[in-house]
């Protein structure tokens, strides 16, 4: 209603005199000109009238059926369940918590497995240096297993299998080095000593420095090959007067 | 005067019924309860369905208690709104529980049961008094006119019925009402004023409502 300075017409009353009474409503905002209205309109009062009964009438029946409620079985049965929902509440949670718990354990179990392993199979490179205490000086042909990287040092040089030839006491060898895509130390396990010719060149694929002018001639080295035949490291094998080959 | 337990909110009985204090659901559902079960009464015309569409309504709130938003409107209004919705699903599965002439006659006999003990006087559900006791004329007629006005109510079209009962009988503002119902103010607004149209159309048909007051006319 935008021209509240105006007096009220009946179609403006009609749409407003059954909310004079509620606040908040723009029939309440417009009450006083509205009561005026309807003193001069007596077709307007008429309805305001007939509203007003029916006010009251409704306000009677909402008087008479106030005290009206549900009866107390109602209120049981919904304690009932309240109760029941709650204590199935509180066994979801206790399920929930043992389930963390399991999986709790488990990580721990599987941490716990996976450190020990660590721990038997020794550091990195203990392998590595089990083969070269057992190999230097280098195993004179062929080929030698490797042992698993957790024997203590002092049995180390028993690494490489007595199977080997007896070393020739004529030979020196470098020490194994890795070749640079040998990331899994444990996959030496079992693997072998393979002593091996070829071209100086080569050797650069292994991850040794060597300059195109040196690539001519053949060396012999040493591999150390796992069980899926991946080289794991290498060391150069020479005879004692060819040392100042390297 | 309030008691201890009337000014605590409804947000805070809440809370503390989804930690499982029985105690607080038990006095959310007796501050709310009426109100639904008025609600459904004078909707269905009948007890049963009434007290039915009431426990589902509080069940509905026991399980899914954090499907309430308080954002979203009142708690009030939530309740309405899912005793409205069984209320509708309802009248799908079994057409007869509006204004068949039993309810209404179990209604009536409620209000009767409901005039006599707020005045004194027992009714035989009739709205007349039993003798040996007197009822004043003014009561009779305040009561035979408020059967009259349920039964108007109760062939009003569902959404115009919905709008008289929250608006009018359960005095509800237009806003909560409008959340209750899950539609805008505006269509609260004139869904009451065509009801109360109607309301007053019906009651004329039969004869003009009297205006009664305590001393009678």
């Amino acid at each position: 209603m935008k021209d509240e300075g105006k007096l009220m017409d009946c179609a403006q009353f009609k749409e407003i005199y059954h909310e004079l009474d509620r606040p908040g409503t723009s029939g309440y905002r417009f009450r006083e000109r509205a009561l005026s209205h309807a003193e001069t309109c007596p077709r307007c009062g008429a309805l305001l009238t007939e509203g007003e009964a029916l006010d009251f009438a409704l306000w009677n029946l909402a008087e008479r059926s106030a005290d009206w409620n549900a009866s107390p079985r109602i209120e049981a049965n919904l304690l009932g369940e309240f109760q029941q929902v709650k204590l199935a509440g509180s066994r979801k949670r206790i399920r929930k918590q043992f389930a963390i718990l399991g999986v709790a354990a488990a990580v721990l179990l599987a941490l716990g497995i996976g450190v020990h392993q660590r721990m038997e199979s020794g550091a990195p490179t203990a392998w590595l240096e089990a083969a070269n205490l057992a190999g230097n000086p280098a195993a004179g042909t062929t080929t030698a297993a490797v042992a698993g990287g957790s024997t203590p040092p002092g049995e180390s040089t028993s690494a490489v299998s007595a199977s080997a030839n007896p070393t020739d006491e004529n030979e020196y060898a470098e020490e194994f080095v890795p070749v640079p895509y040998a990331d899994d130390p444990a996959a030496s396990e079992g693997g072998a000593i393979v002593r091996v010719t070829l071209p100086r060149s080569a050797l650069a694929s292994f991850g040794l420095p060597i300059t195109a002018s040196e690539g001519t001639d053949r060396v012999s080295a040493d591999l150390i090959v796992s069980q899926d035949g991946t080289p794991q490291a290498i060391r150069l094998v020479s005879q004692e007067n060819a040392n100042s080959d390297f | 005067m309030k008691s201890e337990t009337d000014s605590i909110d409804d947000g805070l009985l809440l809370r503390r019924v989804i930690s499982g204090d029985e105690e607080s659901f038990t006095l959310l559902y007796r501050r709310r309860h009426p109100a639904i079960y008025r609600f459904a009464l004078h909707m269905s015309g009948n007890v049963a369905v009434a007290e039915d569409v009431t426990q589902e309504v509080f069940m509905t709130l026991i399980r899914d208690l954090k499907k309430f938003d308080p954002a979203r409107g009142t708690l009030s209004g939530f309740l309405f709104g899912i005793a409205r919705n069984h209320l509708r699903r309802r009248w799908e599965q079994d057409r007869r529980s509006v204004a068949l002439p039993d309810d209404a006659d179990e209604l009536e006999t409620l209000l009767a049961a409901c005039a006599g003990a707020g005045k004194g006087s027992p009714s035989n559900g009739n709205g007349k008094a039993n003798a040996p006791f007197l009822v004043r004329r003014d009561e009779f007629t305040s009561l035979e006119t408020v059967a009259r006005v349920r039964q108007a109510i109760a062939t009003l079209p569902e959404n115009y019925r919905e709008a008289v009962v929250l608006c009018e009988l359960e005095e509800m503002s237009y806003e909560e009402v409008a959340s209750a119902l899950d539609c805008p103010v505006g269509t609260v607004r004139s869904r009451l004023h065509r009801a109360r149209a109607l309301l007053a159309e019906k009651l004329h048909d039969e004869q003009p409502l009297r205006r009664v007051s305590a001393v009678g006319e």
